[in-house]
């Protein structure tokens, strides 16, 4: 499985976003050995670059080209508690095993 | 941890007075000062913001502006402007009172600089102090204590 976190210029916010989710995978026991996490901006995210996208709610309009399914709003990109949320969402929907803090 | 934030890059201001590009070209000002960014840097941050709207953001009060390293950037920098008064961030329902400007060379050199600052923002009682710290002492010990 791969989680692409997407923003705007690909540089900053994106690389924060996959920071938290590689945290909370850690911080959750989840065996990553099957499990991608990376950044990118929004041109590069095509449908076929992940499985689920993570982008910052106000630019969820600029990715319309991808499954509306597929992509994660987020509304706080420095909130940890959220991201978890969603994270958990997707793991239980894949049937990965991770313990829940 | 977070050297690049210091005397000299930080700054309190009233901030009543701001819109928000103001506050985004004050904010860099410091940077533009060190000649780690030419003002062309701002005009950038200034229009991908008018472009692409308000995804900077990235947490209540809270932006981080940036763009794309190009000739007018000549080093990694980071500074921090915190306004007394919430401006309106594009439109009033993003309310912002601590201005971050962030300047990369290029996609790779920053980023350990980003996780120092996710260390610091993701840490809901540095923020809190951040957002009531009214002088540029008060920010720098806030900063302190995250190092201890």
């Amino acid at each position: 499985m791969k989680i692409l976190a997407v923003c705007q210029s690909g540089l900053g916010t994106s690389f924060m976003v996959q920071m938290n989710i590689q945290a909370i995978l850690k911080a959750e026991n989840v065996d990553t050995s099957d499990i991608q996490v990376d950044h990118s901006d929004v041109g590069s995210a095509t449908p076929d670059a992940a499985d689920y996208f993570f982008v910052e709610s106000t630019l969820a309009g600029t990715v319309s080209s991808l499954p509306k399914d597929r992509v994660v709003p987020l509304k706080s990109l420095i909130d940890k508690e959220e991201t978890k949320q969603h994270v958990n969402e997707i793991l239980d929907k894949e049937g990965i095993a991770y313990t829940a803090e | 941890m977070l050297d690049l934030l210091n005397a000299q890059t930080l700054q309190v201001a009233d901030g009543s007075n701001l819109n928000w590009q103001k506050a985004i070209t004050m904010a860099a000002q410091p940077l533009v000062n060190m000649k780690i960014i030419e003002p062309a840097y701002v005009e950038s941050m200034i229009s991908i913001v008018n472009e692409k709207g308000p995804y900077m953001n990235i947490g209540p009060q809270i932006v981080l502006a940036h763009a794309r390293p190009d000739n007018s950037v000549h080093g990694i920098g980071l500074s921090l402007l915190k306004t007394n008064a919430a401006v309106p961030f594009v439109d009033a329902e993003h309310p912002v009172k601590l201005w971050f400007v962030l300047t990369a060379t290029d996609s790779q050199s920053h980023l350990s600089v980003i996780q120092q600052l996710m260390g610091l923002l993701t840490d809901k009682n540095a923020v809190e102090r951040m957002l009531a710290a009214v002088s540029v002492d008060e920010l720098l010990t806030i900063l302190q204590d995250l190092e201890a």
